[in-house]
């Protein structure tokens, strides 16, 4: 039993489980599935910022301009076009990534505060650039009346796409945490910790950064494409942006030595922020002093420590399984 | 000059300075194939900014590097892809690996050496383990310097095994010249076993290896001749007992020249500080 | 160019000014770019306008208690948040640069909870009828701002130069660990230049607060102005923080006025991207000894 414990990794099957348990906490509550949409937005955006951030020391903060991009996109390809909305979802993931890319090249052999104030800006200049052109983004009133999206010729109702989510995000949590763990999470967390190793060594830690950036702002973009199938609707506050600051502390609060973690943090954003009635106003202020603490005393994180508590109980047998056996 | 056609590698003329220090001043160095070169000097001579400028690590104010007759230029991963490899001389070793892992980055250059070859292992790494002929070497690696339970991460080595495990790293790029920034610091006897053996492994193929340290008995018993350094430029170049005997050996280490050295020692007795620090500084830096 | 739009640089580049030397002075004696600046003028506009507002007190009163809020906040940023990451993280910059982002959000949150989330208008610290200038006219705040600003700079720049801290201060950011072998109060240097930066955000935030009122989000777009023109600036004297802040505040007004309202925005975005890929290291940089 502690054997295949061990053997494999059980984080795919465990996180679908709290999922699945998930979803029939949703039940069709109208509010609970707006929730789970808004914690499936903010996981994506969690997991977009985890692979530069986490994996590779770089901070983006233009994260509000990927989720717009992706909600924009969508809108416009269901509203001004005739093709598929999933097209809106790719052409949303590649301009973000482009535009990391090349506000990422601008900044690339400056120190990281750099690279956050040119995207602070950009996220700023963005969002006043989308209020002052109705003829293209609907100004300040946004687009609304999205039509909903057909997936292999059903139509998403609210009840439907929950569940398309719920594979969505999971999805791409394991596909984030096998990247974490392959040969590129690799070189990505050497080249956070010790750049001048992994240049001497002969990859080019400037172009890859950029990839991971890249990467990172694509996988958020899907969070603002998923918002907008969802709610039908978008405009220039749906994602304001001190949202980039609660998607920075995602992954701190849940843990950085996994993808999940970005999860975790996400799902406790939404619930500090939007869920918790009594506290009100304070949420997002109670929620960032967790994070400063978790900053200062408890740097692993809810699921680092978990991690610590899950190998008392279950320890490994030999140095072999220490990590995957190559 | 004669060396340049067939050296490996060569640097002509190559300047460096920190603010007002000139770290680096004219300095050339050849290094042909098969060859071991040692580096020595003291505190401050400018031997690893040397290497940092071969490597690309700093960048030289003027100079010229070639590699098998090209001109090598720009960021030090280009240079490593062009057949240079390095250790540091504060061991740069990515904790969250593990030492097998820390090897295998000495590897990936062949496959992550540009923005498509970067984005296609990060597709490959999705669906796929390391590739076998990269983990294979690394094994073999591992196995010819003896370096056991490769499983281990940074935090469980000593300062010997970490140098053993970077040396390992640079191994793994089959490089054409080797740069060690005094990879014997800190060792044990089977650390030094195992980076004479990487010594050898290189020079053996026929390629080049520079050779960092303060120890003149090792790099003595490893290199066919000695490039001693002083306040960045070279002060003596020859086969190693040459330059043990030398005049410039003794002013280097002992800041006075042989005729002058019994005045010197009595002055010294007068007056204790001057060139008995420097010794001390020696002493200290082993 | 209406002298009134030039006057109008000078007290928006006045501002920036004091912002981007408040930056310099925390870079040089703690090796940090702390983003923290804006929210510490932010909380001393926006608690100086809420006291007056909300509980009548008189308005100078309420600008002393403001400034001590910002000095408080600077100081407890240093020892709370800076400190302890950098004793357990050495000199990594990423986890300082986080935990530097996580107070910012912090003072922001804070405030939006304590003083509200509304817009504040600016309290004018002294009133007096406006200054004439030819066709323009320097209004009360204006002046105030300008001289405070003209004021803060010659008293850093002798403290700089004349005070014993003062001297030390960039030897301290320079390499804290030599230093310290030097025997150099390394602590206490670093509390300083944390204190007086706090003093002339705070002073900063409040006396720039009439121009376009303060809300508890104001804080972030300060942090970016500040660090802007510091950057424009360079960090090799006391003075580029003031050019550096005059030259973006040009940009920023004259933007608008020749390509349209939203052009300000985008504008500092292209300055920034420019400067940032081209001279980073700003128009002044201090001179190698050779
Ligand atoms: N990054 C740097 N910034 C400023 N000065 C430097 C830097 N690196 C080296 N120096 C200076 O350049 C000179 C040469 O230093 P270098 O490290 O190359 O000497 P070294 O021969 O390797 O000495 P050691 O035996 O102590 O390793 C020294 O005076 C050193 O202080
Ligand atoms: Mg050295």
């Amino acid at each position: 039993m502690r054997k295949l414990l061990n053997r494999y990794d059980l984080s795919p099957v465990l996180t679908l489980a709290a999922g699945l348990a998930l979803l029939a906490w949703v039940g069709d509550n109208p509010f609970n599935q707006d929730l789970f949409a808004l914690a499936a937005t903010y996981s994506l955006l969690a997991l977009g910022m985890y692979i530069p951030f986490v994996l590779a020391g770089s901070l983006s903060m233009a994260y509000t301009a990927y989720l717009a991009f992706g909600g924009y996109a969508v809108a416009l390809v269901a509203t001004r076009t005739d093709w598929p909305m999933v097209a809106g979802y790719f052409i949303g993931a590649a301009a973000s990534a482009v535009l990391a890319v090349v506000l990422g090249f601008a900044t690339r052999r400056l120190s990281s505060f750099f690279l956050v104030a040119v995207t602070l800006l950009f996220a700023i200049a963005f969002e006043g650039w989308l209020t002052s052109t109705p003829e293209f983004s609907g100004g300040a009133a946004g687009i609304g009346g999205v039509p909903r999206m057909e997936l292999f010729g059903v139509e998403m109702t609210r009840e439907l796409f929950i569940p398309v989510l719920l594979v969505l995000v999971w999805g791409i949590g394991v596909l984030v945490d096998r990247l974490r763990k392959g040969v590129f999470g690799m070189v990505l967390r050497a080249s956070r910790d010790v750049p001048v190793a992994v240049e001497a060594s002969g990859v080019a830690v400037p172009t890859l950064r950029l990839v991971a950036l890249g990467t990172g702002a694509a996988v958020a973009s899907l969070g603002g494409s998923v918002f907008v199938t969802f709610n039908q609707a978008i405009n220039p506050e749906t994602f304001i942006l001190h949202v980039v600051f609660l998607a920075l502390f995602m992954p701190l609060l849940g843990g950085q030595s996994t993808a999940w973690g970005a999860i975790l943090g996400a799902l406790i954003v939404v619930q500090f922020t939007f869920n918790l009635g009594s506290v009100g106003d304070s949420g997002t202020l109670l929620f960032t002093i967790a994070v400063l603490v978790v900053l200062l005393i408890a740097p692993r994180g809810i699921l680092g420590y978990l991690g610590i508590l899950w190998r008392r109980l279950v320890p490994l047998e030999s140095e072999k399984e220490r990590t995957h056996g190559a | 000059m004669a060396h340049e056609s067939t050296a490996l590698l060569s640097a002509a003329d190559l300047n460096k300075s920190y603010g007002g220090v000139r770290a680096v001043r004219e300095v050339s160095l050849d290094v042909g194939p098969g060859e071991v070169v040692g580096l020595i000097g003291p505190n401050g001579a400018g031997k690893t900014t040397l290497v940092d400028l071969l490597s690309g690590t700093q960048s030289a104010d003027s100079g010229r590097i070639t590699l098998r007759g090209r001109v090598i230029s720009g960021a030090p991963s280009r240079r490593a892809r062009a057949g240079l490899a390095r250790t540091f001389q504060y061991p740069q070793l990515a904790p969250d690996l593990t030492v097998w892992e820390n090897i295998l980055l000495g590897r990936l250059h062949r496959r992550m050496g540009s923005a498509w070859g970067i984005m296609r292992t990060a597709v490959r790494s999705l669906l796929r383990p390391v590739h076998r002929d990269d983990a294979d070497e690394v094994d073999r690696i591992c196995a010819a310097l003896h370096i056991s339970e490769p499983q281990r991460l940074w935090s469980d080595l000593t300062l010997g095994e970490q140098r053993l495990i970077e040396v390992a790293r640079a191994l793994a790029q089959e490089p054409d010249v080797l740069l060690l920034d005094e990879p014997f610091a800190g060792s044990d006897a089977e650390g030094e076993a195992g980076i004479r053996r990487a010594v050898a492994t290189v020079s053996g193929r026929g390629h080049g290896v520079v050779l960092v340290d303060h120890n003149v008995d090792i790099v003595a018993s490893l290199v066919e001749r000695v490039v001693l350094m002083d306040q960045g430029a070279v002060a003596f170049e020859g086969p190693p007992d040459e330059c043990l005997r030398s005049p410039e050996m003794r002013q280097v280490y002992f800041g006075t020249a042989t005729a002058q050295a019994q005045q010197q020692d009595a002055a010294d007795s007068a007056r204790p500080e001057a060139s008995a620090t420097d010794r001390v500084q020696e002493e200290g830096d082993r | 160019m209406s002298p009134q739009l030039f006057l109008s640089i000078i007290e928006v580049g006045c501002f920036f000014s004091l912002l981007a030397l408040s930056f310099l002075l925390v870079l040089d004696g703690a090796a940090v770019f702390n983003f923290a600046i804006g929210p510490y003028a932010m909380a001393a506009g926006l608690a100086t306008s809420w006291l007056v507002t909300r509980l009548g007190y008189p308005v100078l009163a309420a600008a002393l208690a403001g400034l001590a809020i910002a000095v408080v906040l600077a100081a407890v940023t240093d020892v709370a948040v800076i400190r302890p990451i950098e004793a357990r993280l050495g000199g990594a910059e990423l986890p300082a640069l986080v935990a530097v982002a996580a107070t910012l959000f912090l003072i922001e949150q804070a405030a939006g909870t304590i003083f509200g989330r509304g817009d504040f208008p600016g309290q004018p610290l002294l009133g007096f009828e406006p200054i004439a200038l030819g066709s323009a006219a320097m209004s009360a705040p204006q002046v105030t701002l300008l001289v405070a600003t003209v004021a803060v700079f010659a008293l850093v720049a002798w403290w700089l130069r004349a005070s014993r801290t003062g001297r030390m201060l960039r030897a301290v950011g320079d390499n804290k660990h030599a230093a310290q072998l030097l025997g150099l109060p390394v602590s206490r240097i670093r509390g300083i230049a944390f204190i007086l930066s706090g003093l002339i955000a705070g002073l900063a935030g409040l006396l720039f607060a009439h121009k376009s009122g303060v809300s508890f989000t104001s804080g972030l777009q300060w942090t970016l102005w500040g660090f802007l023109a510091l950057v424009i600036g360079g960090t090799g004297s006391v003075w580029a923080p003031l050019i550096g802040g005059m030259l973006l505040a040009a940009v920023q007004i004259l933007s608008p006025y020749y390509f349209g309202s939203a052009a300000a925005d985008y504008a500092i975005l292209l300055v920034a991207l420019l400067f940032f890929a081209l001279r980073p290291s700003g128009l002044i940089t201090r001179k190698v000894r050779t």
